[in-house]
């Protein structure tokens, strides 16, 4: 079942669907998720580029295809709407090889790179604008009854002027079941922080873990390995955020974000904002702008020379 | 649906052959996975044939995993069991709807057609009322994995707890204190995150490996809900026949 590998699809592979006929031909591997392997295709030989997901296994992949398919459904949902997401699905078949049946479906090919490759070249200025698109995405999820599950920097695609898009829906669950797919590091029940059960602040809190992670990546490398797993523990984090300089501007945010006092990802992208909105301790290391009190200082020795050139005009 | 979860680093060495006892489960309707814990160096062919070998005749699947990857490892096999054993059902039903003799899968379906018969099946997956008995290997070679043990079942509770259908665990370790004991109960079935706790930490740890007789066990534990009469049934003929069994430790 898992004998499915790259190697075996080398560039100008074509794929031909069983049922509907379509032709892909691969351009490029472009990523291995949970379930299955992801390649860059064009429709027929020059058409125009996709993204081809190939399953694992024919049931796993058709749970995430059904996952796509009820967004579809939900196509006059407002907030799926704004989202985009509805039209991510494509075509859905099997390609038959060797006797086999490898089920695929294609998507909207998503151009960019994980959000943890885009803020290590692009910057950490950039965490507040990007945190609030990945934030707004995972809402509409949210409004539309459903969670996303495995949030982790490799499942968000940023592109060049910061637009977030989510991709691999494989751990999308609908709100009050069990999360069907997580990545440790990002699991609330990994950190004793609360059920599995899928809900808007289990997104949240994985949220959290992901700008931690971006932010001061070693620091929660070495707590996640230190120390006996019944011990791990939120406050464990909220103690890794206040000694961190880097998450200074988002701190409180985090810890009510790991505290899960945020009921879901509208909730807590209204408190993103606040902070966009008060950015005054994110600005204040950066050394273009001058502080305030050299500014203060500057004018209070305006006032002294002017005062001392009266004076001494004077006589 | 039922399930046995065993967790070993090595061969059995006593008593009825572990795959034998695994057939007998699968006969009880009662699905066994392998989990093969090693850390250090290799489980040795014959040990990792065997557990293969467990969970082909228990209807179940096998990974041989480091103690990192222990937690992830038995919440992700319990949950494609679960997936799996349904999966089966509707073969059969599928096999026997469209009146063919070759069996069926859903890759033989149209994509609308699997699409409906996939969300039925992940609907009774998340719904059925589930339980499983986690088999601990405790004999001298697993002291150092236990702390991962536990943690692999604290992990899994959290991920049972969070299903809509009832789930319940129980815990087992074998060997027992003495010869007679194929395996001891650390925890009757419980849906509560709270009673896993230090569970295996005043144990001593023996040398001798009977998997055969533990899986043996705990069958009768699902048959009969409790341990309890059986072992006082198998007391009083452990007197009379003490010496004998006492020879048969390797």
């Amino acid at each position: 079942m898992t004998t499915l590998s790259d190697a075996s699809f080398p560039p100008g592979t074509v794929i031909t669907g069983k049922w509907n006929r379509s032709r892909y031909t691969i351009r490029k591997l472009l990523g291995k998720g949970a379930n299955g392997i992801v390649f860059l295709v064009q429709r027929g030989e020059n058409g125009k580029h996709y993204a081809l997901k190939m399953g694992f296994d024919p049931f796993d992949l058709q749970s995430e295809i059904n996952v796509l398919k009820s967004f579809q459904l939900q196509r006059n949902h407002e907030a799926l709407k704004q989202s985009g997401i509805p039209s991510y699905l494509k075509d859905v078949d099997d390609y038959a090889i060797q006797g086999r049946d490898i089920p695929f479906y294609v998507m909207r090919y998503v151009r960019g790179e994980a959000l943890h490759h885009f803020i290590r070249r692009q910057g950490t200025d950039w965490t507040l604008l990007v945190g609030l698109r990945l934030l707004q995405k995972l809402a509409q999820l949210h409004q539309a009854g459903w969670v996303f599950g495995d949030l982790k920097p490799q499942n968000v695609l940023v592109s060049d002027f910061g637009q977030v898009e989510l991709i691999d829906y494989g751990g999308v669950t609908s709100i009050g079941r069990s999360v069907k797919q997580f990545t440790e590091w990002y699991d609330r029940g990994f950190w004793n922080g609360g059920s599995r059960t899928a809900d808007g602040t289990y997104d949240v809190f994985a949220f959290a873990l992901l700008l931690i992670h971006v932010l001061e990546g070693e620091a929660l490398k070495a707590l996640a390995a230190e120390g006996l797993p019944q011990l791990r523990s939120v406050n464990q984090l909220t103690a890794l955020v206040e000694r961190s300089e880097r998450l200074r501007p988002f701190r409180n945010w985090t810890i009510q974000a790991l505290r899960g006092q945020f009921r879901d990802a509208g909730h807590a992208a209204k408190a993103w904002k606040d902070i966009m909105a008060r950015p005054a301790p994110l600005r204040r290391r950066s050394s273009s702008s001058t502080p305030r009190w050299l500014k203060n200082a500057f004018a209070v020795s305006v006032i002294l020379l002017i005062g001392v050139l009266i004076y001494a005009l004077r006589f | 649906m039922k399930q046995i979860l065993l967790i070993t680093d090595g061969c059995s060495n006593v008593g009825t052959s572990p795959v034998l006892a695994a057939a007998e489960a699968r006969e009880e309707g009662i699905t066994v996975n392998v989990v093969g814990v090693i850390d250090y160096g290799t489980i040795g062919e014959l040990g990792s044939r065997e557990i293969e070998d467990i969970a082909k005749a228990g209807g179940g699947i096998s990974q041989i995993v480091g103690t990192r990857q222990l937690a992830h490892t038995m919440q992700m096999m319990t949950r494609k069991t679960v997936v799996q054993t349904i999966q089966q059902a509707v073969n059969r039903e599928l096999t026997q709807i469209l009146g063919e003799k070759v069996s069926k899968t859903v890759t033989d379906l149209e994509p609308a057609q699997r699409a409906q018969v996939v969300e039925v099946i992940d609907n009774l997956a998340e719904t059925t009322p589930l339980q499983v008995i986690l088999l601990i290997d405790v004999s001298a070679s697993m002291k150092p994995k236990l702390a991962a043990v536990e943690e692999g079942i604290r992990d899994l509770m959290l991920s049972l707890q969070a299903r809509v259908g009832q789930s319940k665990l129980s815990v087992f370790h074998f060997p027992g204190r003495h010869s007679g004991e194929e395996a001891v109960m650390d925890i009757n079935w419980t849906s509560d995150l709270g009673s896993v706790r230090s569970l295996f930490g005043r144990l001593q740890m023996k040398g001798a490996t009977p998997t055969g007789p533990a899986i043996q066990k705990v069958i009768d534990f699902y048959r009969y809900g409790t341990l309890e009469g059986q072992q006082e049934i198998e007391g009083n003929y452990r007197i009379e026949r003490e010496g004998m069994l006492g020879d048969n430790v390797v």
